[in-house]
């Protein structure tokens, strides 16, 4: 990540210079299209991945008596495939569990399925998707496999 | 057809004018007969591979267990096909597509489920979306269980497959094959590094053969040989038991299933 970069994420996220880094960076989800429009046009041209992650309710503990919500992480990773060197950049955003993040297949057209595989297996909803179907399980599947709370053993089907 | 009165003379009807031909009865079973012999020896096959069992039936349609030698071809479309075999995880999602090209593929047909995800699930019959058996949603004629199974053993599947339908077209009841029971038998007939039934000779032949390995290998294998414990790789084929050569003092040395593999060489440069 340039210097120049690093400070026009820092002005757009609001942070300290310092604290832009180009891992695991969390993001307000309303910056989230604004942030890949920018890294965009700064180089970061390849659309690697998106992961979602389900975290459910944790238990109030005497370590943590208030802990976070439940909610999903929606982690995106670009790509600078520029000649001689070749950078990353992730970051992430948080989302309530029925929440949904701004989809970037307008920016990326291989976002598409990608987002499609998160909404399908998650359940994260993306806003500005063309066709949010879903892209592995039937579609008339219920639930979201990879739920934390997803019951395996409940009878969803004829056959089991 | 000659007609009495108002009456058609049924008694002199054409079939029975045809089934009074002297010998048509011998004929027809001959004929009957050789239908039998082009249909138990022409099984084209339709395959449904859709994992590792798929590699396995790849080699038996190869030229080392040849399948043609029994008149069985591989077609890929379900309306060449006499037999489907399923070989592989059918999933919940896939399985309706299964059952459409069963029911695309004309009749007489017949259904082999191979390998023990097909039959069972198996490994994954617990997973949300596997199908835990295929006989769940079509008909199966003949189990070949493995996992995944010899090709050897796909073809005397199709053996038994053809001595069903023989014995069916002589009009004898044949009973319908059952699903095997889960347990060893379906399992992988090689044990894992705890399992009990592991040969400990074939623990000994692995790390010889990760040893053997690398680009420092050769000062391992002449270390090896001087000691005499140098393991033929030819050898090393699975199923088979490895003859290793005896140690010199077995005494003082840790048990060779939990000895780590040795350092490479500090000279020993991986690209």
């Amino acid at each position: 990540m340039t210097a120049e970069l690093r400070a026009v994420i820092a002005e757009l996220l609001d942070l300290d210079a310092d604290a832009v880094t180009d891992f695991g960076l969390l993001v307000p989800a309303d910056s989230h299209l604004a942030l890949a429009e920018t890294l965009q046009t700064h180089g970061y041209t390849a659309y690697v991945t998106v992961v979602a992650t389900h975290f459910p309710q944790a238990k109030a503990t005497k370590k943590n008596p208030e802990p976070d919500p439940a909610c999903i992480e929606v982690a995106t990773v670009l790509r600078r495939p520029a000649k001689g060197t070749s950078l990353t950049f992730s970051w992430r955003v948080r989302v309530p569990e029925d929440g949904a993040v701004d989809s970037l297949v307008a920016l990326f057209a291989g976002a598409d399925w990608q987002e499609r595989e998160q909404f399908d297996l998650v359940g994260v909803g993306f806003d500005g998707h063309p066709d949010l179907r879903r892209l592995m399980m039937p579609d008339d599947w219920p639930g979201h496999p990879l739920r934390r709370d997803y019951a395996i053993e409940t009878a969803h089907h004829p056959w089991r | 057809m000659a007609v009495k009165g108002d009456r058609p003379n049924f008694e002199a009807s054409l079939l029975q004018r045809v089934l009074s031909v002297p010998g048509l009865d011998v004929a027809v079973g001959t004929l009957d007969k050789l239908l039998d012999w082009g249909s138990s020896n022409s099984l084209w096959i339709f395959p449904m591979a859709t994992s590792c069992c798929g590699i396995e039936f790849m080699a038996a349609a190869a030229s080392r267990v040849d399948l043609d030698r029994m008149g069985t071809i591989v077609r890929a479309s379900p309306r060449h096909g006499d037999v489907m075999v399923v070989a592989g995880t059918i999933t919940v999602k896939m399985a309706p597509r299964v059952r459409k090209l069963w029911d695309q593929m004309p009749e007489p047909k017949w259904c082999i489920a191979m390998g023990s995800c097909a039959i069972s699930g198996d490994f994954y019959r617990d997973i949300y979306s596997v199908v835990p058996g295929i006989d769940t949603f079509v008909p199966v004629d003949v189990y070949v269980p493995g996992c995944p199974p010899n090709p050897t053993e796909l073809m005397a599947g199709l053996r038994r497959l053809q001595d069903k339908i023989n014995a069916q077209r002589d009009g004898t009841w044949v009973e319908p094959e059952v699903r095997p029971p889960e347990g060893p038998g379906i399992r992988p007939n090689i044990g894992r590094l705890d399992d009990p039934f592991r040969d400990p000779a074939l623990t000994d032949a692995q790390l010889q053969a990760s040893r053997n390995l690398g680009l420092n290998g050769n000062e391992h294998r002449s270390a090896d040989a001087a000691q005499g414990r140098l393991v033929d790789r030819d050898k090393l084929r699975i199923g088979t038991h490895v003859a290793v050569a005896a140690r010199p003092a077995p005494a003082a040395t840790p048990s060779p299933e939990r000895e780590p593999a040795p350092a490479p060489a500090p000279d020993s440069e991986v690209p």
